[in-house]
């Protein structure tokens, strides 16, 4: 898959996470989190994963995260990625 | 769940709100959404481009997932507008809960915070990390509208009193010339000066962002209070990332709000080490150069007034056909800046 599109998931509700993604010539994934400090490295690593099950990448994802748990972010971030690249 | 706001009814029941909060209703927005339950608006806030306003929840509502979903729908809507990062201006007792939503507070004055969402001012800064110079270095924030030999004099000198000098060309799009040419025409005004940097202002020096004054008290002055807000943003986050020391004003003749904000610079930066330095303008028959004289110079058609107060890359511009509507524009309309 290839993020064509800008797109969004997501809410800023407590436990969850709003993901946004542009296309990019590289990938980039920035991530802010008010639990930024302990679990900065698990978030991300959610998120590759996920775009590494997708073949993705290329592209800007940016995560703003209010707490959300694994599968909150993996569900996200599948959502933004079906929009980004249809 | 959010709903947006059209129907004239809905609108006046968050005037309502709003106002019954302690708040003022503002008529400049985009979109203002809400929140119902049981027919009655319990929770509402608008967005004008990048700046969130206006936030009201009902008493016995606060404490609960409204924020989030006010917060979210006024993301989702901006983000499709086109924004990357949000402001938000609130009375500094609401901060904290706008720190919970991932907002960065930016600066805190004892009458307003001012918050981000998202990596704005991070990103900028990122951005520009190439042009960093070690030293005492000086900025100008200009607008230039359209580059004079003013500027070009202000700069010449400025750039002497320091190491680097950067320049910061005013992004908000309210002049008769647009970013676009206003950039333009000062990068290549200024190619022969080493030791200079042009930058766009981004949000981030005197502001393009519409500071909002829904939360001011009738006798606050606004306008006071967002010239002091620019300068300690300027302060704060952009004078030492890039290492200046020093800030460089023309002295002001004619605009009132450029001059108050001159008054201003002096007061507001030296507490963070910065030095505002005051520059003579230069004349030119016996008169301050200023753009706003080659803009009533152009209106006139008087060219060869105008030829004796810019450079020749500005009259090269002024005389191609990419100029000719600005031109006319400029002639059909009487505008202070």
């Amino acid at each position: 898959m290839r993020i064509r599109q800008k797109a969004q998931a997501g809410t800023m509700q407590s436990s969850d996470l709003m993901v946004f993604l542009e296309p990019g010539d590289e990938l980039r994934i920035d991530i802010d989190s008010t639990v930024k400090k302990q679990f900065e490295h698990l978030i991300r690593q959610q998120v590759e994963t996920v775009l590494a099950r997708h073949g993705v990448t290329t592209g800007h994802i940016r995560i703003n995260d209010r707490g959300a748990l694994d599968y909150a972010i993996i569900a996200r971030v599948e959502a933004g990625l079906k929009r980004a690249c249809e | 769940m959010v709903v947006e706001l059209i129907s004239s009814r809905d609108r006046t029941r968050a005037r309502e709100l709003i106002e019954q909060s302690g708040l003022r209703f503002e008529e400049n927005f985009q979109t203002l959404v809400g929140v119902f339950s049981g027919g009655t608006l319990v929770a509402t806030a608008a967005r004008d481009r990048n700046v969130f306003k206006m936030f009201a929840v009902r008493a016995d509502f606060q404490g609960g997932s409204l924020l989030g979903e006010l917060v979210t729908e006024l993301v989702r809507g901006g983000y499709h507008a086109g924004f990357q990062s949000f402001f938000v201006f609130t009375p500094p007792r609401t901060a904290p809960s706008f720190r919970a939503l991932n907002f960065t507070p930016l600066l805190n004055h004892h009458k307003v915070s001012l918050l981000e969402y998202g990596n704005g001012l991070a990103d900028y800064l990122e951005k520009h990390r190439p042009l960093v110079r070690q030293g005492q270095n000086g900025a100008v924030v200009v607008n230039c509208n359209p580059f004079t030999l003013g500027h070009l004099y202000l700069i010449e000198e400025a750039a002497r009193r320091v190491d680097h000098l950067y320049i910061f060309v005013v992004r908000e799009d309210r002049s008769i010339f647009p970013f676009e040419v206003r950039y333009r025409l000062v990068s290549e005004g200024v190619k022969h000066l080493r030791k200079v940097s042009v930058l766009d202002s981004s949000d981030y020096a005197v502001s393009g962002v519409t500071f909002p004054s829904y939360f001011l008290k009738a006798d606050d002055d606004s306008q006071a209070l967002q010239i002091e807000l620019d300068l300690v943003l300027f302060a704060k986050h952009i004078a030492p990332a890039f290492n200046i020391k020093k800030r460089f004003i023309g002295t002001e003749p004619y605009c009132r709000t450029t001059r108050l904000y001159s008054e201003e610079m002096h007061r507001v930066l030296a507490p963070f080490g910065l030095e505002t330095v005051q520059l003579q303008r230069k004349t030119r028959d016996g008169e301050a150069i200023s753009a706003f004289r080659v803009r009533e110079a152009l209106r006139r058609e008087a060219y060869q007034t105008v030829q004796r107060l810019v450079p020749p890359t500005t009259m090269e511009f002024l005389r191609s056909r990419e100029a000719r509507a600005i031109l006319e524009r400029l002639q059909s309309q009487q505008r202070r800046h």
